[in-house]
């Protein structure tokens, strides 16, 4: 009796030591598959930004060369520096040319001095008109300087010792920047340019400023009006509307919003801000318009889920001391939904500051040179900019492009760390 | 031996539960409730008040007055509707989706479900105190404050730190948190967060506080300081509570009404009831036959 009794304990306890083996065996697969997909993300992020880093590392870098610049009247063609009308046709590149021809007085022959006038850029004579401008006495004088390399040089001199790029250089214009780089009359300078310019048909002149500053009015006016319409809308859906069959269809279309190709929201904006509202095309307000409709549904989502968080047991507290509907949202509700409802909207506006198609339909395509200065300027935006240059023919926008990335990515990072920021600031403890 | 005897009062048990079954039918039928509902010179008055969530009916055409600085308590067993009345006191069923209330409420002699009465106003003179604490997340005096800030009470800091600091007193929490008014309510211990509760629910002054299980989340000795806190309160103010401690509505309350199945079946002075209900249902219930 005792043996039959104490037979099935001792059996049970083996079955379930089995059972526990299989499922610690099985508790340690799950944890690798776990790892192994952590493992391959970060993977393919590090690929991803190494690839990104090493190929545009090359934009914050700049080639310039040493020269002895005349401010020659006769080559000018000023006399007056001061008189606007001299300054307007002053022919600065005759300058640079004139300075060149000095550097390498062997060449002669008029093809080999036109490819000659190629290491310089046009970016140069910009440079000498600002220089004078800003000091009339130099009119005359001498001074050594460094000008701005064409990009092709650029590419050229940042591939010597490596696997040379030659590209549209010729021959000789490799020898004149072998001989430069011997007497040490050509180097690398940091490219204030890229920081400070907007765009360009020339690398060495391409700047990401305009599109930054592009894309900084274009998310002002989406953030302007989409987190308030859409808490708004989420607060009235939550804590007002009556729960019936129209809200219900409400809610399934702002989901459904939420799921549109971006490119629609791009259609819609140019057949009803452009085409009806006549408002100006590629301008931010008409990109943050089209940008706050594709985010709408996002941030309505997102604040509904926060406002749901809110304990009920808070709302029942404020209505129990007399407080209106309107105030348990105010003093209560909001508050508390806070959080939540930022960090929703922070990545709406993620979402919308790396939106290109959309923007497309309503001409931010376009190539701007001016730094957009008003929410009603043609301008572009970061990923208009990054697709423009990726298209562009020259070697140089290759690096360009790779920088552009780089500068959106750390717009993205700031404005998730941001986002995470805030959380951490505004939750209350319970 | 021993045996027997307890088998022959299991079965009486079972006969007598039997009965005051088939008696809840009839009662249903019948709607009446026995003992004094109704009183002079009452606090709040409920005559012939239904109350229905959607098509499903939760309170039966109650009559009851609540006295003037008296504790009534409400006692019945899960389901029977004493949260749905008290909530019914000071419209907090209105916030509820398909919540209908029938029937003549009134607080000294005004319709508190007429057109012309502000919620806002009504809740002001009647205060609630809930089963969780649920204090703000915000500190213990701002939570305090909300009520005289809200009703535009106090004129100047001065006074509004005398409210405080009254209230806190008279809910007995002043003393273990006079060095820490600014730091989180929700940072109290449980037993302190209802009495913060009670404090907040005081410092408007209102006329009826009522209150739904407010010791069910506490340890006895919470409870304890709870229970005398009503038993000070009853002084000034009108106090209705709703508990599943019948201990408790003996110890706090001077009248106690029974609810069963959304009916009120008995309601009588507190001693009465406990000690010889005029009810089989309420007897059935406070001896532990059922609930």
């Amino acid at each position: 009796m005792t043996d039959q009794a104490k037979a099935p304990v001792e059996s049970t306890i083996d079955k379930v030591n089995k059972t526990l083996a299989r499922r610690y065996r099985a508790e340690k697969r799950f944890r690798l598959y776990g790892m192994l997909s952590i493992g391959f993300g970060l993977l393919a992020l590090v690929v991803l930004f190494t690839d990104i880093i090493s190929k545009g590392k090359g934009a914050f870098l700049q080639s310039y060369i040493q020269l002895e610049v005349t401010y020659d009247s006769d080559v000018l063609g000023v006399y007056d520096v001061n008189d606007e009308d001299q300054m307007a046709l002053a022919n600065f590149e005759g300058v640079v040319k004139q300075a060149l021809r000095n550097r390498f007085p062997e060449v002669s022959s008029r093809k080999d001095k036109k490819e000659l006038y190629q290491l310089a850029s046009l970016g140069a004579a910009f440079e000498l008109r600002k220089q004078l401008t800003a000091d009339p006495q130099l009119l005359g004088k001498t001074e050594t300087l460094w000008l701005l390399a064409d990009d092709d040089i650029d590419t050229y001199y940042k591939t010597i010792g490596g696997e040379e790029f030659i590209g549209a250089t010729s021959d000789k214009q490799r020898a004149w920047t072998k001989s430069l780089v011997d007497a040490d009359e050509i180097e690398l300078k940091f490219n204030i340019n890229f920081f400070t310019r907007g765009d360009s048909r020339e690398p060495e002149l391409a700047g990401i400023w305009g599109a930054a500053k592009g894309s900084f009015f274009t998310l002002l006016i989406t953030l302007v009006l989409s987190f308030p319409i859409g808490v708004a809308a989420a607060i009235y859906l939550e804590e007002f509307a009556p729960k019936n069959k129209w809200t219900d269809l409400i809610e399934v279309n702002i989901n459904n919003l939420a799921a549109v190709p971006s490119i629609i929201f791009g259609l819609l904006g140019l057949a009803v801000f452009i085409n009806f509202f006549h408002t100006p095309r590629s301008t931010p307000i008409v990109a943050g318009l089209v940008l706050t409709l594709m985010t709408l549904p996002t941030i309505i989502i997102s604040s509904r889920a926060a406002i749901k968080a809110v304990p009920p047991s808070i709302r029942q507290a404020a209505m129990g001391m007399g407080a209106s509907p309107m105030q348990v949202v105010l003093h209560h509700v909001l508050p508390l939904a806070m959080p939540g409802m930022l960090t929703g909207s922070i990545i709406g506006m993620a979402q919308a500051l790396g939106e290109s198609a959309p923007l497309l339909m309503i001409g931010l395509v376009a190539f701007v040179v001016d730094v957009p200065g008003a929410i009603n300027d043609p301008a572009t935006v970061l990923p208009v900019q990054i697709y423009l240059w990726a298209d562009s023919p020259e070697r140089a926008f290759v690096e360009k492009t790779s920088a552009a990335i780089m500068v959106l990515l750390a717009f993205l990072i700031a404005m998730n760390t941001l986002a995470v920021f805030l959380r951490k600031r505004l939750e209350r403890r319970w | 031996m021993t045996s027997i005897a307890t088998e022959q009062a299991g079965e009486m048990l079972i006969s007598k539960t039997e009965r005051t079954e088939s008696q809840v039918v009839r009662d249903i039928e019948h709607g009446e409730t026995v003992g004094e509902p109704l009183m002079e010179d009452a606090k709040m008055s409920v005559r012939n008040t239904d109350v229905f969530y959607g098509d499903k009916q939760a309170i039966f055409g109650v009559d009851l007055d609540i006295g003037k600085n008296q504790v009534i308590a409400m006692i019945g067993p899960s389901g029977c509707g004493k949260s749905t009345f008290l909530r019914c006191l000071n419209r907090m069923n209105d916030t509820v989706e398909g919540c209908r209330v029938s029937g003549e409420l009134t607080l000294d002699g005004s319709d508190i479900y007429s057109k012309k009465m502000d919620v806002v106003a009504l809740r002001a003179r009647i205060g609630m105190v809930f089963q969780k604490p649920n204090p703000f997340p915000k500190s213990i005096y701002d939570n305090v404050a909300y009520g005289p800030r809200l009703h535009g009470l106090a004129s100047r800091r001065g006074e509004l730190d005398e409210i405080v600091e009254n209230s806190l007193r008279r809910a007995s929490l002043w003393d273990e948190v006079k060095d820490r008014l600014h730091s989180p309510g929700t940072g109290l211990s449980g037993g302190q967060q209802q009495r913060l509760c009670i404090a907040r629910a005081i410092a408007v002054s209102p006329e009826v506080i009522l209150m739904d299980e407010p010791c069910s989340a506490l340890d006895p000795i919470a409870t304890a300081r709870i229970e005398e806190l009503i038993a000070e309160l009853r002084e000034n103010y009108t106090i209705a509570i709703v508990t599943h401690s019948m201990q408790q509505a003996a110890r706090v309350s001077q009248r106690t009404a029974y609810f069963h199945l959304g009916h009120l079946v008995e309601v009588n002075d507190t001693e009465k009831v406990f000690t010889s209900p005029e009810h089989e249902l309420t007897e059935a219930y406070i001896t532990g036959r059922f609930g």
